[in-house]
């Protein structure tokens, strides 16, 4: 078990960790501008070595939030219970504050994709997430969140929109929303929509952490969730809409492909904290102008 | 539908591919709502993109594992990636395990396929052996040790495991582009990760591989060097100096920590590698073993999703 790094993380910009800038992290002296690191605990699960190790002294110095790849929670079949005995090990191992997945299934038929599919947006589809989170929690003893993703297509003929898709899944569970910001913009870019307007129909009420990263478009002019670049301002500024009505979160930066160095990384982080300081700002102005509103 | 889906993804991810003008065709295969036939239809373009993400990130997982595997066989080796995909795909939750998994598949294939030459498996087994072992897991408990003796086992580090080839694969050089083939000689290599989470090669002798792979069983020491002497045909009197020479390189390098404390035998170390098809009894004696390369600086394995 580690100590000493686990603090209440009710905001700040934290930073997922890649091998690409680790020595980096474990040689500097504590970054004041990383509220958190975030990993992806598939990384460090059922292995023994160097990056547990580098894991455990990082978590010494920060909190460590985990954000799982492959629970695969939408899939026909639940998630495999040895992946998650597992998990649960490395959570506990970790002190994480709390455990992140998608709301996607990444298993079927036998196989292992290793991609984020997304799920059809149907009542039924969210029930059932929403009993595994139930039941993930549970094994985990500790809070999750279940994260948007990226959809390029539909995979089936939605029965709700996103957003009620969403208010349906959190009415049955009491997981946390973790909404990836530039899952937003990209969907709403590839399927012609108005990413403030999808926002608005997201409970925002259940989020708890954001996500932002940058992404690619390709030449057809689909745009793909890589995490290979900085975040474009359209994106910044959906982060800064999301913030002035949510009032503060925990914000992560991700950033896996086309990874540059820490320094530039952490550029990024502090433009980002600047943009959460001055939502912050708005959104107490928003709540001042409700209370006066009231009175 | 979900179940359906899952089986449609899963061809179109993993199987051959299939052009956006025959999608009717493909979703006439699965048990699909006219409803979520027509929405599948109308994306199938959107659809096939995430065969080029699956594939991509598989490929490239692979290629990191064992790249001169993949340089040296060429378009043979895209051919049973394809058919692994197909006919297989990938099942664990790890990354990293996709390459084991496609090799345990390729092994019988490739014995049958002149194409293949005969130490392409040894050389990608050993090229992913690197990332096996430097993410072995060690035990959770701490072992209790005790002082060697010969009617004990011996214990030692978790990331530690016997490797047989038919081919001197592990003396090839890095360098991609290289073709040398590499020499048909029986060799096993002694592939444990040290303290400092670095992967170390020693190339053993007959007597020091038949020794270790015992020893890594948990079978006792003298039991361990008696039936290594039988194998390879060695005076266990002679052998003896040997033995406590390698035990004490093995105990400085980090890799033996020990004997096992209590009566007898050691708790085996966890899936020792042993090849039936690799090197036989020597009559050469035990020469210890000789270091053939390390992998410092590169003991962290490329494998880390995102």
């Amino acid at each position: 078990m580690l100590t000493g790094a686990r603090r209440a993380l009710k905001s700040g910009v934290g930073l997922g960790l890649r091998w690409e800038f680790l020595e980096e992290v474990l040689e500097a002296p504590v970054l004041e501008d990383v509220a958190f690191f975030e990993v992806s605990p598939e990384n460090y699960m059922r292995r023994g070595g160097y990056y547990p190790a580098a894991l455990e002294r990082i978590g010494r110095n920060y909190p460590l939030v985990t954000h799982g790849l492959t629970l695969s929670i939408g899939a026909a079949s639940p998630p495999d219970r040895e992946y998650i005995a597992e998990l649960a090990n490395e959570v506990a191992r970790l002190d994480a504050p709390w455990h992140s997945d998608h709301l996607a299934f990444t298993s079927g038929s036998g196989r292992a994709f290793h991609e984020l599919l997304p799920l059809k947006f149907a009542v039924d589809t969210a029930k059932r997430v929403a009993a595994r989170l139930e039941e993930l929690a549970e094994t985990l003893a500790r809070p999750v969140a279940i994260e948007n993703v990226t959809y390029y297509a539909h995979l089936g003929k939605a029965e709700l929109s996103e957003g009620d898709f969403l208010h349906t899944l959190f009415e049955h569970t009491r997981a946390g929303f973790l909404l990836d910001v530039n899952n937003v913009y990209v969907n709403a870019q590839n399927h012609g929509q108005d990413a403030r307007r999808v926002l608005e129909s997201f409970p925002l009420e259940r989020a708890v952490e954001l996500h932002v990263a940058g992404h690619t478009r390709t030449p057809s002019g689909l745009i793909l969730d890589t995490h290979g670049a900085p975040v474009v301002p359209e994106v910044l500024e959906l982060l800064a809409f999301t913030l002035e009505r949510t009032g503060p979160l925990p914000v992560l930066l991700e950033r896996d492909n086309h990874v540059p160095e820490l320094a530039v990384l952490l550029g990024e982080v502090r433009a980002l904290r600047a943009v959460c300081d001055r939502a912050a700002a708005a959104h107490r102005l928003r709540q001042e102008g409700r209370r006066a509103v009231v009175a | 539908m979900q179940s359906s889906l899952e089986a449609a993804v899963s061809a179109l991810v993993h199987g051959p591919a299939v052009d956006a003008r025959d999608a009717d065709a493909f979703l006439a295969r699965y048990d699909f709502s006219a409803d979520d036939r027509a929405v599948l239809r109308a994306d199938f373009e959107r659809l096939l993109v995430y065969r080029g993400l699956v594939r991509g990130t598989l490929r490239e997982a692979v290629a990191l594992a064992i790249p001169r595997t993949l340089a040296r066989l060429g378009s043979v080796f895209d051919e049973y990636f394809e058919r692994f995909l197909a006919e297989r795909g990938p099942r664990t939750h790890y990354l990293r395990d996709v390459t084991t998994e496609l090799l345990d598949f390729c092994a019988p294939l490739w014995a049958e396929d002149a194409r293949v030459p005969a130490w392409a498996h040894d050389l990608a087994r050993h090229e992913a052996l690197q990332i096996v072992v430097s993410s072995l897991r060690e035990a959770v408990t701490a072992r209790e040790l005790g002082p060697l003796e010969l009617e004990r086992g011996l214990c030692f580090v978790e990331a530690a495991r016997v490797a047989r080839y038919a081919f001197a694969v592990h003396r090839l050089v890095s360098d991609e582009t290289d073709r040398t083939p590499p020499e048909r000689v029986p060799t096993a290599l002694f592939v444990y990760r040290d303290p400092e989470h670095d992967v170390r090669y020693l190339e053993l002798s007959p007597l020091a591989a038949a020794l270790l792979e015992r020893l890594l069983r948990g079978e006792t020491l003298k039991a361990s060097l008696l039936a290594a002497c039988a194998e390879t045909a060695t005076d266990p009197t002679a052998a003896l100096e040997g033995t406590a020479r390698l035990l004490a390189d093995l105990a400085a390098r980090g890799a033996l920590l020990g004997a096992a404390a209590g009566d007898g035998a050691a708790p085996p170390a966890r899936g020792a590698i042993v090849d039936p098809d690799g090197a036989g009894p020597s009559a050469r004696g035990l020469r210890g073993a000789r270091e053939t390369s390390t992998m410092r600086g590169s003991n962290k394995d490329p494998h880390e999703r995102s």
